[in-house]
């Protein structure tokens, strides 16, 4: 076989890398679900904000016997959750049912839009898929204030906060990645536990990663979950940005193939 | 052995490769990857279609077009077949 013959063997061979690097790119935009999840973060915080600060006034009324301001407290309450109940149902009737995954096309039209779509198959929602999700859900949270509780009231030091709460969290995110996001998202995703898991191994080899008082006890678990969390979102973006550049280096064509019909 | 002359062709190759790899890819996509033409990627798409190898899905981003295209299963049996003879070609060529 003469050194032609053996390029040509050799690009031919490339070729079967394609499908893998389209893909590695497909999964891994991952600056929409970001965006989402900033958005749902910052939405989140703003509807605190938005119940709290009224909730705390009138309860700070009432507990001093000031009425007026009891009175204020509860009547902006009451607006604040009905605007929250209204813009739901603005919500839900542009995004949701049939609309279903309109928000994510809007987000990724705007950041990814010069370079236009490929998708991989959104894993398949099913009512015995959303019951798991909601069961899983509460435990979650049961597991999350349980710990939280437990360690307000003394059963669990401070320090070990984060390791405890890793012995739920690593195998929710996980499962999560298996059965909701996978193929959507590349395993890049299962960074976030991993970083996690190794967080809660040094804390308990001595690092002195976590908060000890009361108040701010919760920042051991929520400062790395979200800062764990976004990390992956931020390098899948880079390394989409990499299959990309390989895709196309690959799947490139030479003028005179590409006139070939 | 007989290679699908519909598939051999480098351009249409790619196509199917890259459309072997996600679910769907648009018209776009496709044009930037390859470095085509616009006139010579829809000839080579018609030619895929024509042979059942590819779906072809038309719709709207906001106000603007969009066609995208998927490989059916027809064109994923059809590809695997490809390979399939080309590695045996070679193993025989040694």
């Amino acid at each position: 076989m003469n050194s032609e013959q053996n390029n040509k063997l050799q690009d031919t061979e490339r070729l079967k890398e394609i499908p893998k690097w389209t893909r590695k790119y497909a999964q891994n935009r991952t600056l929409t679900i970001l965006v989402l999840m900033v958005m749902v973060v910052f939405f989140s915080m703003f509807i605190a904000a938005l119940v709290g600060f009224p909730l705390g006034l009138a309860a700070i009324g009432f507990r001093k016997g000031n009425m007026v301001l009891g009175c204020v407290g509860t009547a902006v309450l009451v607006a604040a959750l009905v605007a929250i109940v209204k813009f739901y149902i603005v919500i839900l009737s542009k995004f949701g049912g049939k609309n279903k995954g309109l928000l994510d096309q809007i987000i990724d039209r705007w950041i990814y839009g010069n370079e236009v779509t490929t998708t991989v198959p959104v894993p398949k929602s099913s009512k015995k898929k959303i019951c798991l999700e909601i069961v899983s859900a509460v435990i979650f949270f049961i597991c999350f204030f349980g710990s939280w509780h437990l360690a307000i009231k003394g059963y669990i030091a401070y320090k070990y906060l984060q390791p405890v709460s890793a012995l739920y969290i690593v195998p929710f995110v996980v499962c999560g990645w298996y059965f909701w996001q996978s193929p959507r998202m590349g395993p890049i995703y299962l960074l976030s536990p991993i970083l996690y898991a190794i967080h809660a191994i040094l804390i308990v080899a001595g690092a002195p990663l976590f908060f000890t008082t009361e108040n701010f006890c919760m920042f051991s678990i929520c400062l790395p979950m979200l800062g764990y969390g976004f990390l992956p979102f931020v390098i899948g973006h880079f390394y989409s940005r990499y299959a990309l550049k390989k895709l196309k280096d690959i799947a490139h064509l030479e003028r005179e193939a590409a006139n070939g019909v | 052995m007989e290679f699908d002359k519909i598939i051999h062709e480098p351009a249409r190759l790619r196509i199917m490769m890259i459309l072997s790899g996600v679910e769907q890819a648009d018209f776009n996509f496709l044009l930037t990857t390859l470095s085509l033409t616009r006139g010579n990627l829809s000839r080579h798409v018609e030619k895929l279609e024509s042979a059942g190898y590819l779906k072809v899905k038309k719709s709207f981003n906001g106000k603007m077009p969009n066609t995208s295209y998927q490989l059916t299963e027809e064109g994923s049996k059809a590809l695997a077949q490809y390979w399939e003879n080309l590695d045996a070609v070679r193993r025989w060529k040694g």
